[in-house]
């Protein structure tokens, strides 16, 4: 948009892009299982995204392995607080999902 | 002319009534004949100040007030050079004030705009994005941390595709429930169902429309291109949160569900060799939630249209 225009209503409508881009495609379905453990996640959870933030986690850590994704801390993609899954497996061992 | 300007150099006295070479140092002497009104003659009140002046300084015999009627009123160099070098020194000073007065002026006009650039950066007034670190600003890390006492606000998704591409684009989640300030990740599939690769480009949307400066995408899939190749299907995430100012404002308050809509374009190379949608204007428009909004005709369709009209 123009520089120094005047503050309008339309001001908020600024599709603004993404902070880091886009993903690369994952055209060899390399992430695909921890893909369908977050939506297995968010079914069991009615959709709510908090309980799955750990699957959320894995399936970003296995971007950034791949290569698919820039690798970096997890605070500044907000899951800092989130405790890794093996952790979390082993506290609550009732609760893993299936492999 | 010489009348014009001893006549402005004796504004505001009284000037003589035989005007022809007053002395100089007649000017404005005014004190000298104060409370007395207009001098008799202009030689009598000559030879008054003669014999002042004579009393105060002694470097020059006064002469006869004969001898100086008949002589060119210059007769007192030393006045007449102060005189001289006052007005020289002031005019000096007035030059160099005013050329300072202009060299500021211009030097402030060309400092203005990175000035205001500045200043606009540092209050993001107007809009100003902060751009002080790639991860400052509006996805600082404590932008990114959950409020938990929040509401919880269900992000529907919504997936469109132009019918020019034979594509099968869809949402793998009807909804995701979020609190604000936690990152989530969604899904989207995509399918290439034609016989060739095809690139494609999607655009997005977010209603309503004042939810919109506070949905903040970390990652997605949208605005660059995305290839395909024949018959291949991909999973498309999205990584995204909704800010907690959205909590602070008053006109979102009874927003608990907002809708994110995906648009797949196919996509061409405009004339400058960038991806773009291959769509009409208004489709791609509506697609970005600007349907209804009058927009100015690309310059691209502007010239196109020229041609057409001259030929």
């Amino acid at each position: 948009m123009s520089f120094g225009r005047p503050p309008s209503v339309n001001v908020g409508f600024k599709t603004t892009p993404p902070d880091r881009g886009s993903f690369p495609l994952d055209h060899y379905g390399e992430c695909s299982k921890q893909m369908k453990e977050y939506m297995e996640c968010l079914k069991k959870n009615s959709s709510t995204s908090t309980p799955c933030r750990t699957f959320n986690k894995q399936y970003l850590e296995c971007r950034m392995s791949k290569g698919l994704m820039e690798r970096d801390e997890w605070y500044k993609l907000g899951l800092g607080d989130v405790e890794d899954a093996a952790s979390a497996k082993a506290r609550v061992p009732s609760q893993s999902t299936s492999t | 002319m010489s009348s014009s300007i001893v006549g402005s150099l004796t504004r505001g006295c009284r000037t003589p009534s035989v005007n022809i070479n007053p002395h100089p140092f007649f000017r404005c002497r005014t004190s000298l004949y104060h409370g007395i009104g207009k001098p008799p003659s202009w030689l009598h009140s000559r030879t008054q100040l003669w014999r002042t002046i004579g009393t105060s300084s002694s470097k020059h015999t006064p002469p006869s007030s004969a001898s100086v009627s008949a002589r060119r009123p210059t007769a007192i160099p030393s006045y007449n050079a102060s005189r001289e070098q006052m007005y020289k020194t002031r005019n000096r000073n007035l030059l160099m004030y005013t050329s300072a007065v202009v060299i500021l002026g211009v030097g402030i006009t060309y400092a203005a705009v990175p000035l205001y650039r500045m200043f606009c950066s540092a209050t993001g007034f107007a809009g100003t994005p902060s751009v002080v670190s790639t991860s400052s600003g509006r996805f600082d890390p404590s932008r990114l941390t959950p409020d938990t006492d929040a509401r919880r606000i269900r992000v529907h998704f919504n997936a469109d595709r132009a019918e020019a591409l034979p594509w099968k684009f869809f949402p793998q989640q009807k909804y995701v429930e979020v609190l604000p300030g936690e990152s989530s990740l969604a899904f989207y599939k995509a399918r290439n169902e034609s016989k060739k690769d095809i690139i494609g480009i999607a655009t997005y949307n977010v209603t309503p429309d004042r939810v919109a400066p506070y949905f903040s995408k970390v990652e997605c899939f949208c605005f660059e291109e995305q290839k395909l190749l024949a018959g291949e299907e991909v999973d498309m995430p999205l990584l995204f949160f909704i800010d907690k100012d959205i909590l602070d404002d008053p006109s979102c308050r009874g927003v608990n569900d907002v809708v994110l809509s995906y648009t797949f374009f196919k996509a061409r190379r405009n004339a400058q060799g960038h991806l773009e949608p291959d769509a009409e204007e208004d489709v791609v428009q509506r697609s970005l939630g600007f349907e209804g909004y009058e927009h100015s005709p690309r310059a691209e369709t502007k010239k196109v249209e020229g041609s057409k009209a001259n030929s």
